[in-house]
């Protein structure tokens, strides 16, 4: 039977309230999931600790790719501080980092390659 | 701030004191087969006269945590004891289907895929217990992956001081360079911990941080 590949876009508050058992549920059934901020390190290593414990015969683990958007920009030191400050009390305020997290099932998704501006899913 | 508060952050920093005399541990991270073990030896070998576990070309060979006690490493004149950490591969997936392609029976690869899981959790769980990590990449390799992003990340959180190793510069396609420029903000130092070279600055550099 052909496996049907489904994509799930979820918001990072989402993802927190969620239990991390029905992140790793969906991800068991074939599902892309797409979060609309880039997780910490530490959610990072949550995740994959926690797939880890369900590795089993039918499911290998996961590919995750995180991008954290940044300013290309060319500017002079204080501009460059400013900009710091003002990114970091903007997620502070928001409570998450910008940018965004793929999570896939490692089964389906062969290949990710990771540029410093762009994520390519092989799947 | 009250006495009490006074009392623990004294103590605290009494015990820091004495942690970094005594007890300094480096651990060594990365993903699978980087060259950890290979490099563990090297290490134990130049400064212990043993080596501390076994290498191999199959994937998560290393599946649980070494600990070589009391390493004595000396440069010139000054000399520094430290505890060496060697800490199985941190992966995102285990398939044990892989395994057989190195000749495994299809129950001693289950076997190995579930001892492997358990060696990722215990590698994340030992972080919190380093002085400073060696990052072991290899230099062969793409070095923007997740598992060496979320590692480095994590050890910045902590503020844990790294050094990145770029390990395999003695193979043709190895570029410790293209490391250096993917992770500009870290001191990264190209060897090859199969033949030893350029162990040398490792060890100047671990006396020069510790």
């Amino acid at each position: 039977m052909k496996k049907q590949l489904r994509i799930k876009f979820l918001p990072y508050e989402k993802f927190r309230q969620n239990n991390i058992n029905s992140v790793l549920k969906d991800l068991h059934e074939n599902t892309i999931i797409i979060i609309d901020a880039k997780l910490n390190s530490d959610e990072e290593f949550f995740l994959i600790r926690e797939t880890m414990k369900k590795v089993s015969d039918t499911f290998s683990g996961i590919e995750l790719s995180s991008l954290e958007f940044k300013s290309k920009e060319k500017m002079n030191v204080l501009r460059k501080t400013l900009d710091t400050v003002k990114t970091g009390l903007l997620e502070k305020m928001i409570g998450k980092k910008r940018g965004m997290t793929i999570i896939g099932p490692a089964d389906l998704v062969r290949k990710v390659k990771k540029n410093p501006e762009d994520v390519l899913l092989y799947v | 701030m009250g006495l009490a508060e006074l009392r623990k952050r004294l103590a605290s920093f009494l015990s820091s004191l004495f942690r970094k005399k005594k007890h300094i541990r480096i651990g060594l991270y990365g993903p699978v087969n980087s060259g950890k073990t290979t490099l563990a030896n090297r290490i134990s070998l130049d400064w212990l006269g043993e080596e501390m576990g076994k290498a191999s070309v199959i994937p998560h060979e290393t599946r649980e945590i070494q600990m070589k006690e009391n390493v004595i490493m000396k440069r010139g004149n000054k000399s520094l004891t430290f505890n060496l950490i060697d800490t199985p591969g941190i992966a995102t997936k285990i398939d044990f289907e892989n395994f057989l392609g190195f000749g495994l029976k299809k129950k001693e690869a289950k076997t190995r895929a579930k001892e492997a899981t358990k060696g990722v959790i215990e590698a994340i769980k030992w972080l919190d217990n380093m002085d400073m990590v060696l990052v072991v990449l290899d230099s062969t390799l793409d070095p923007l992956n997740q598992v060496n992003i979320t590692i480095l990340g994590n050890l910045d959180a902590r503020k844990i001081p790294v050094f990145i190793v770029a390990n395999k510069v003695d193979l043709k396609n190895s570029s410790a360079s293209r490391i250096r420029d993917a992770f500009p903000n870290y001191r990264t130092i190209g060897i090859s911990a199969k033949n030893g070279f350029n162990l040398d600055e490792l060890y100047d550099s671990l006396m020069k941080e510790l």
